[in-house]
């Protein structure tokens, strides 16, 4: 393709792209032990959030100590005693069960933001097509429920007329990752489009959707959009 | 009242768009490209009696009708054709009844136990792409389809319904046509669009016109249904759209029209703009009807309203992306004596569980009112009211 229609979008490198540091915290935090300073910073504020005493935080902050317990006693000590421990540990992650992985954020942009564009060999995330501070999601992580995200893209320039191409892999993407619960919202950022609301439309348009993936076309040049995704 | 769960029945591994019930069977069509009749008889007792041939349609079957007071089914699909389909034996002029157990005894004979086999009629091509829905007129002498092309057709057609002969194209939609729908007594069809808004059309001496197109939605209008009354001076409609409201309008008579515009901005406060544009579009037509949004139900959705169903009853039916069947009945205002109003009179949520809901009906077996549900998850929802 000679002729682009954005012929010099900003580009990031994909190292610039916003990852989960969370990850590294958590790690730190586990390894150091409950006797951590900044993990008993941590803990407080988590009180603060919620203060009742029947609060999921409180029982989740139990749930790490008695893992974190458990962890150093098998190392050492006998296992009537980490019998014991591993009872109970049972017992609580059986209370939070239903409620046990919400998806947050990140994971869409994780999904989302490795998907190539159309046009130039780059991904949505590199082009901020995609970004973090755009995507809503509203889970509790109970099965049982309906949940949500909503995702404002980004079209790099206001006539993109690739712009309803994106939204639909970005929707396709999400329909085959995420959990059935998820209700899929895709607009496009206020201000950043000639045609926003007919393209909104269009994306949100269930029947329109189900029937573009019955076009055998329009779903090769998805699928190719996909095949970067991880 | 409240709403009971009293069959579920995974018929489909797609999503169900459309269900049509007549006769103790009702039809229903799937993405998975499918046509499956199931017989329903009291107590929601339910049988899988025959699957139509899943080599005719290519794609998502989307709309399913069975042409009234007989075995003929008309199926819409995606891929831009419509069968018509009926059951093998069938003999004109016979009663049901005595059809049914002749057909039982020649089933008894051979291997199809419970089977009732439908043959494909006839493929009526003609829309340049998806067919989103198709309707019988009461009379079963026509027969309405609309399509993403933007236009609605309707197709005349003889008694044994093996011919199609196509005698309007209506093109005056702007966008995607969803849904068609005949009133249940008079020859007047309303289509409703992408467009925003609902057309009524009327036959003014075998030609079909535009007789009003209803303003007020402020999202695609999914779907719409008559009230079931024999008052013939009294015409309304219901419908459901994207803007997560359901609307009843009502066709004004000749007498009523003076008063009718007040009623209408009372209604549509704040809106005078739009409500200006109406008028003007209406007044294109010279054998214009006046219709008037005469409520809007009370709001409980909070995502896409897919379909509505209107009841024998009188009761609405509403359901739609958020998983919430909502029931609403006409109650007389405490405060103003004669004036009827809107209440909502149960609300059952998760009817498919997580899944969208895309299919409502009202469905009469054998006398008793039940609702019938259709849902992504491939399963059709009998509910009860008690």
């Amino acid at each position: 393709m000679s002729d682009y229609l954005n012929e010099n979008p900003d580009v990031l490198e994909t190292n610039q792209l916003p990852t989960r540091e969370e990850d590294d915290e958590l790690n730190n935090y586990l390894s150091n032990g409950i006797q951590n300073k900044n993990g008993l910073e941590r803990r407080k504020l988590l009180l603060k959030m919620d203060r009742s005493l029947e609060s999921q935080v409180l029982k989740d902050v139990e749930l790490l100590d008695r893992l974190l317990l458990l962890n150093s006693i098998t190392e050492s000590t006998s296992d009537e005693e980490s019998d014991e421990n591993l009872k109970s540990l049972t017992q609580s992650t059986h209370l939070i069960q239903d409620t046990i992985d919400p998806i947050d954020a990140q994971e869409i942009y994780d999904l989302t933001a490795y998907i190539q564009d159309p046009e130039h060999p780059l991904t949505l995330g590199q082009l901020s097509i995609v970004n973090l501070e755009d995507i809503q999601v509203h889970d509790t992580g109970n099965q049982k429920e309906m949940a949500e995200v909503v995702i404002h893209i980004t079209p790099t320039i206001t006539h993109c007329s690739l712009a309803t191409l994106i939204g639909l892999g970005i929707r396709v993407r999400l329909e085959r990752a995420l959990p059935p619960r998820f209700r899929i919202t895709i607009l496009l950022k206020k201000g950043t489009h000639q045609s926003e609301n007919q393209v909104n439309k269009q994306l949100n348009d269930k029947e329109r959707v189900t029937a573009a993936c019955e076009n055998e076309q329009l779903l090769n040049v998805v699928s190719n959009m996909l095949s970067t995704c991880k | 009242m409240k709403l009971e769960l009293a069959r579920c029945i995974k018929l489909h591994e797609d999503k169900v768009w459309s269900l049509d019930f007549s006769r103790g069977l009702l039809a229903s069509g799937s993405t998975d490209r499918r046509t499956k009749i199931v017989s329903i008889k009291p107590e929601a007792q339910v049988t899988l009696v025959d699957e139509l041939d899943d080599s005719t349609h290519s794609k998502s079957v989307r709309s399913v009708a069975w042409r009234p007071g007989t075995s003929i089914l008309a199926t819409g699909s995606f891929d831009t054709t419509v069968s018509i389909w009926t059951r093998e034996e069938t003999e004109e002029g016979e009663e049901y009844d005595s059809e049914e157990d002749e057909a039982s005894r020649e089933y008894s004979n051979s291997n199809h136990d419970n089977k009732y086999v439908m043959e494909l009629l006839a493929i009526i091509e003609g829309h340049e792409n998806e067919v989103k829905s198709v309707a019988w007129s009461y009379d079963g002498s026509l027969l309405a389809t609309c399509a993403r092309d933007k236009s609605v057709w309707i197709w005349e057609t003889d008694e044994i319904g093996e011919e199609y002969e196509c005698i309007s194209v209506l093109q005056e939609h702007s966008q995607d046509v969803k849904n068609v729908v005949w009133h249940p007594s008079l020859p007047i069809l309303a289509s409703s669009s992408y467009d925003d808004t609902i057309r009524i059309w009327t036959d003014y001496d075998d030609d079909w016109e535009c007789s009003a197109v209803l303003n007020g939605h402020k999202g695609t209008v999914w779907s719409s249904d008559f009230e079931k009354s024999n008052n013939n001076s009294n015409i309304r409609l219901c419908s459901g759209s994207d803007d997560c409201t359901v609307r009843v309008w009502k066709k004004l008579n000749k007498g009523e029209v003076g008063t009718s515009v007040k009623g209408t901005d009372d209604i549509n406060d704040g809106n005078a703009n739009e409500e200006e544009d109406e008028e003007e579009e209406n007044d294109i037509y010279d054998n214009d009807d006046k219709w008037i949004c005469e409520a809007i139900l009370p709001q409980e959705h909070t995502r896409s309203i897919y379909s509505v169903s209107w009841g024998p009853n009188g009761m609405i039916a509403s359901a739609g992306s958020d998983g919430k069947l909502v029931i609403y009945h006409e109650v007389e205002d405490k405060n103003e004596k004669n004036k009827m109003r809107w209440e909502v009179l149960c609300i059952k949520e998760l009817i498919h569980g997580i899944y969208e809901c895309n299919i409502v009906k009202w469905i009469d077996v054998e006398g008793e009112l039940l609702l019938a549900t259709g849902g992504d998850d491939g399963y059709v929802n009998l509910w009860k009211l008690i």
